[in-house]
């Protein structure tokens, strides 16, 4: 396999990557936003 | 830690994961006994093997501290989110191994050893999975999910570190080999090294989101 082809499986696994951190990361936000409205968990919890 | 660093800890894992993934592609070598460029499947298939492994023994962490330590709802869920996470990775691992044994074997699967022993730990946690969608008492279910992912402490271990040495198997050795010598080339095990670390805290975090993911979710089901 030449290096172009390298070059393209590793842009493409840098893509998903990058993908699936934006996601984990607008995820992260949003879960504490619904915490700070709903409170902590240990103020509910035994 | 404070709270800019926090904030720069997920920003950092991106860093680490993309130069993992340029590692595995342009900075390590091929390893020898491999077809073509088929040993670069290595640095994301062995590292979600080994995330797996992580994962499930937190389980069995988060269960024993449920058991021993109060019974507290947080400890139940992070246990839980550790075995959705650890069969995640599982799966994942099993198919990258299944792409390298089509390049290297010549078919998707073979019943060799070392598959059938991820099959088998997949199959013992798909079964922990089931349990706790089959009890609906909250404490019942985290009761026995606790103990089921103790007993993975014996499990899992066999299947992924005894099974392999004791079996004649196609798959390559381990990284630490039966004589307890690293066989391998130097640029190739910096490459997995910072990929078990970065896979480990990809792990960290995602458990960290489930966790919370699931406490909300509990708490608006019980309003």
């Amino acid at each position: 396999m030449e290096l172009g082809g390298l070059g393209w499986i590793f842009a493409v696994n840098l893509i998903v990557w990058t993908g699936l951190f934006v996601y984990l990361l607008r995820l992260g936000r949003r879960i504490a936003q619904l915490e700070s409205t709903s409170g902590k968990p240990e103020e509910n919890e035994r | 830690m404070n709270a800019s660093m926090k904030r720069a800890l997920p920003y950092a894992l991106w860093l680490g994961m993309a130069l993992c993934i340029w590692g595995a592609f342009f900075y390590a070598p091929l390893a020898a006994a491999f077809i073509g460029q088929s040993s670069r499947i290595l640095f994301f298939h062995v590292p979600l093997a080994w995330t797996a492994f992580i994962a499930f023994f937190t389980a069995a962490f988060w269960s024993a501290v449920y058991l021993w330590g109060g019974r507290k709802a947080r400890h139940d869920r992070a246990a839980a989110a550790a075995v959705e996470l650890g069969f995640l990775f599982g799966v994942l691992a099993t198919i990258t191994g299944s792409l390298w044994a089509r390049i290297m074997w010549n078919a998707f699967w073979n019943w060799d050893p070392r598959q059938t022993s991820i099959v088998l730990v997949l199959l013992f946690y798909g079964a922990y999975l089931a349990l706790r969608s089959a009890v609906a008492d909250r404490e019942a279910r985290a009761r026995f999910s606790a103990v089921y992912a103790l007993i993975g402490v014996v499990v899992t271990p066999f299947f992924f570190f005894i099974v392999p040495r004791i079996t004649e198997s196609l798959h390559p050795e381990p990284v630490i080999n039966a004589d307890r010598h690293l066989d391998m080339e130097a640029r190739m095990f910096q490459v997995l090294l910072g990929s078990f670390f970065t896979y480990t805290a990809l792990f960290l975090w995602m458990h960290n989101l489930r966790s919370r993911l699931m406490a909300l979710a509990e708490r608006a089901h019980a309003d």
